[in-house]
């Protein structure tokens, strides 16, 4: 999160300032690739495809650091969900390598053990949980969005969001108490 | 629905199986989401959760900023100043804003090949209508005329030679609603007129015919279909003509308007 200079560094972005960019991109591409990793296996192609559309409309935005976050996880989301509809129309290819190669693999006890901390760790246990959980997780943790933001996002209202992100929690507790990272 | 997540709420008639923490640990969760630290004595799941949403939301890890260098020249390319500025004529800001940003962006057409594209389609649709109309004989004469040499239209019709209506009269001139004669504009093309054959409704040009000799109490005249021009009948049935002294038959004679519409 940039904080309190966010409005500074939004405004010299849209002024056509480079390096302010660049710090807007290094400060929320991390958590969207992360994000996009848990819910669709093109997650390089779509976050380019988010990040051009951001830049086509930064000069439009008006908000504060977490509306920016929303409105750009927002495309995400879109774009991920466009991506989905175009892989359907394809036609099915055997063996299809590429795509479960992109797919995070499912860890086992010992990953988790020896790579307790590991953002890549993460996402492969979260991608495991259904996919509504998964998501409201990643909004909630990686995004930073409010409860009432991610609502609005995954058209759910704030009280459902809230039980699925718990749900989501009790989840993974479990399989962590089974991998045998929690003793 | 049987999973230990389902809530009391949701299967009320059921009994819910023991969880650690069961429905008391919405705090804790709740503070978890907001990066609030947890109490010291909270559950050892609680602080390994803690840990893990900690490092999930950590600082960027190696190659996940790979994409910078294509984000910043395509927002170098379509969102800084500089690129619609006098310096974006230089030869080197010109490459760069020609340059590919991702293989997934969106090509724009030039207007000139819209431009064009939309002609051809003018273009086209003049000639089908031009066509439709030269075939429904709605064209000026001269224009009728050279559609039917040139792409087998009917030939324009010449109003003076209608006997019934007389020459030069201004109720054979086709008004703005359609052709006098009542039939559809469809209907007045037949193959036969390709090849000279004169419209359903002049009556003069139909050649004469003796009118049939009929002895009293005969049933009437029956002609042979082949004897009469093939646009007059539409099936092969024989022309009964009755004699004038046959009482309650209405005379139906070749001569007579063979149209509904020929009024």
């Amino acid at each position: 999160m940039i904080g309190a200079a966010f409005g500074v560094v939004l405004a010299r972005a849209q002024a056509g300032d480079e390096a302010a960019f660049a710090r807007l991109f290094r400060d929320v591409q991390p958590g969207l690739l992360r994000y996009l990793r848990v819910i669709t296996p093109e997650a390089e192609d779509v976050a380019s495809d988010t990040w051009l559309q951001v830049v086509t409309g930064l000069t439009g935005f008006q908000g504060q650091e977490e509306a920016f976050r929303a409105w750009l996880f927002t495309i995400a989301r879109h774009r991920a969900a466009d991506a989905g509809r175009s892989r359907a129309r394809r036609p099915a290819v055997p063996f299809a390598v590429s795509e479960t190669a992109e797919l995070p693999p499912a860890p086992d006890t010992a990953d988790l053990a020896l790579d307790a901390i590991s953002a890549r760790a993460m996402i492969a246990l979260i991608a495991t949980l259904p996919r509504d959980q998964a998501e409201v997780v990643m909004l909630r943790v990686v995004a930073g969005l409010e409860v009432a933001d991610v609502a609005k996002m995954v058209g759910k209202s704030p009280g459902a969001v809230r039980v699925t992100a718990h749900r989501a929690l009790r989840r993974l507790a479990g399989h962590l108490e089974r991998a045998g990272v929690t003793p | 629905m049987s999973a230990p997540d389902a809530s009391p709420h949701e299967m009320p008639g059921f009994p819910t199986p023991s969880r650690p923490g069961g429905e008391h640990d919405e705090p804790l969760l709740d503070m978890i989401f907001d990066g609030r630290a947890i109490p010291p004595d909270a559950p050892q799941e609680m602080h390994d959760l803690e840990r893990m949403l900690a490092a999930l939301a950590g600082p960027a890890e190696p190659g996940e900023l790979a994409g910078e260098a294509a984000a910043r020249a395509a927002f170098v390319r379509l969102a800084s100043p500089a690129s619609i500025s006098p310096a974006a004529s230089w030869p080197a800001a010109r490459q760069a804003a020609r340059r590919p940003v991702s293989r997934r962006e969106p090509r724009r057409r030039p207007a000139r090949r819209r431009a064009g594209r939309a002609a051809a389609l003018c273009a086209a649709a003049a000639v089908l209508v031009s066509t439709a109309a030269a075939y429904a004989g709605v064209l000026p004469e001269p224009i009728q005329q050279m559609a039917h040499v040139t792409v087998g239209a009917p030939a324009p019709r010449h109003h003076g030679s209608s006997a019934s209506a007389g020459s030069g009269s201004r109720r054979d001139a086709p008004g703005p609603a359609g052709p006098r004669t009542g039939r559809s504009a469809a209907a007045a093309w037949s193959p036969g007129r390709a090849h000279g054959a004169p419209p359903r409704d002049e009556p003069a040009r139909i050649p004469a015919r003796p009118a049939p000799r009929c002895k009293p109490g005969a049933r009437g005249y029956q002609g042979h279909p082949g004897a009469t021009p093939g646009w007059i009948l539409p099936g092969p049935q024989p022309i009964v003509a009755s004699c004038p002294g046959d009482p309650g038959k209405a005379p139906h004679a070749p001569s007579a308007s063979p149209s509904a519409g020929g009024r």
